[in-house]
């Protein structure tokens, strides 16, 4: 029961997390977009606003609908042929009466290293990619505990929440471009109004920093969703033995060549990169608390 | 007039807590009945599989009638089994029998490297899986129904309900682990 509680507990944590990156992300954008609309005079400020809401809006719509299509496409991921690889089909059908979650799509990437990821916006409609290194160099018990680490994903809602800090943190930098980038097209004889002049300083610091602190914000919360993913997989497949070998196997792989934005989807970081910048924790404590269990 | 806000506003959280634990039971019975209609499918595609695997292997093992009719029994019985609980218990037997089949199968070389039986095998394991993960969802619907009709205030809105305590399947020590395969 106790796994159960902590289960639903982190499906509504998830959703809690959410709210907060929306109002952090937010407060951002409206700080951003106030200084903005004060650096700059009149009619210049509103075409810009306006540019810029529609922008986002129809940047974020696109995203959040076709999320999946686009990270599988980034990584050169097709669709698994359910008769040429039906232990891959029959692991996730089981986890999928284990979980009673419905049966997301499979894909495969073709890539020597031991990876996979999950996407999507819900349940259902959510993709699961392993790599064709996962498929060889894999037991049947140690696929099945990544595999139930992807459903993890899936169940608790993470998938979701990747995707919309993913187009979140996008949207903020698009909103800083296009600000940082109109700073050209200004009229220089505006520059005498101080008060004009401070917002446009504050307008600049914003549009450096807000990304960033997005950013960090987003990896901090991905971190600690991996190892909620590993305790729910456990949960699963009732043994955390597949998971461990696995991640041990993982341990050797080397760097895998991804785009910074699909990165956080990974089981283990597909990049090297410092812990406060790693969308990961590091995979020893991760065997550490899976061999607790 | 404002004290009538208050009132209104008191009936409508009432009676939406109300309304949330009778959805709760029914959502967390329906996962019950759901998982176990799962375990149904899963068998039946077992016993479906059967044939097909005894066709396979028939060939090869003519000197083994009786691991073969051992099969094929349990088969029957699976198939003639009356209610989940008879069934879960002959499929036990089947699963006893396949991987004594499966056992004497790695004597015979021929036979491993037939494309079909392999797959066959694949198959019928992969269904046992899932007959195990489905009774594992299955008890976990029911410890968490259990559990809130058990505790406060879900005891009192159960039995205001009518919702009963539900039983767990009976499940043999063995549950999860596959036959290991032995030979010299």
């Amino acid at each position: 029961m106790v796994e159960r509680i902590s289960f639903y507990d982190q499906i509504s944590k998830n959703k809690r997390n959410s709210i907060l990156l929306f109002g952090i992300v937010g407060a951002l954008l409206i700080a951003l977009i106030y200084s903005i609309a004060k650096a700059f005079s009149g009619l210049d400020s509103f075409i810009i606003l306006i540019f810029a809401i529609i922008i986002t809006t129809i940047y974020s719509l696109i995203s959040y609908y076709s999320s999946d299509s686009i990270a599988l496409m980034s990584v050169g991921a097709v669709k698994a042929n359910p008769t040429l690889y039906r232990q891959y089909y029959n692991s996730v059908e089981g986890l999928t009466l284990a979980s009673g979650i419905p049966m997301p799509q499979l894909y495969i990437m073709n890539n020597p290293q031991i990876n996979a990821f999950a996407t999507g916006r819900d349940p259902k409609h959510a993709v699961i990619c392993v790599t064709t290194g996962a498929l060889e160099k894999l037991n049947k018990q140690e696929l099945e505990g990544v595999l139930a680490h992807e459903m993890s994903h899936i169940a608790n809602y993470d998938i979701r929440f990747v995707t919309l800090t993913a187009i979140l943190v996008g949207m903020i930098s698009i909103v800083a471009q296009i600000f940082l980038r109109s700073l050209w097209f200004r009229d220089n004889d505006s520059d005498n109004n101080k008060a004009r002049m401070i917002f446009l300083i504050i307008g600049i610091v914003l549009a450096i920093l807000a990304p960033i602190v997005t950013s960090l914000v987003q990896l901090a919360i991905s971190r600690k969703r991996e190892y909620v993913a590993d305790a729910t997989a456990v949960k699963f497949t009732r043994t955390p033995t597949g998971l461990i070998n696995a991640l041990t196997k993982i341990k050797s792989n080397s760097e895998m060549k991804v785009s910074g934005s699909v990165a956080p989807l990974f089981l283990a970081k597909p990049n090297k990169a410092a812990e406060l910048f790693s969308t990961h924790p590091d995979i020893n404590s991760r065997i550490e608390v899976l061999r607790k269990m | 007039m404002v004290i009538w806000w208050y009132v209104v506003g008191g009936v409508v959280i009432i009676a939406g807590i109300f309304l949330m634990y009778y959805n709760r039971f029914v959502s967390l019975i329906n996962q019950i009945e759901n998982s176990l209609a799962q375990i149904d499918v899963q068998l039946k595609r077992r016993a479906d599989l059967i044939p097909n695997l005894m066709e396979s292997v028939k060939g090869y093992m003519k000197h083994e009638k009786s691991i073969v009719t051992e099969v094929t029994n349990a088969r029957k019985l699976l198939v003639g089994a009356k209610g989940l609980n008879n069934r879960v218990k002959a499929n036990e037997k089947l699963e006893g029998a396949l991987g004594r089949l499966f056992a004497i199968a790695e004597n015979y070389p021929n036979l491993k490297a037939n494309e079909t039986f392999v797959q066959l095998q694949q198959e019928l394991s992969a269904t046992e899986d899932k007959v195990a993960y489905s009774r594992q969802y299955y008890n976990d619907g029911i410890m968490s129904y259990n559990m809130s009709r058990r505790t406060i205030p879900g005891k009192w809105f159960a039995s205001m309900y009518g919702f009963g305590e539900q039983k767990y399947l009976e499940i043999s020590a063995a549950e999860r682990v596959a036959p290991k395969v032995k030979f010299d």
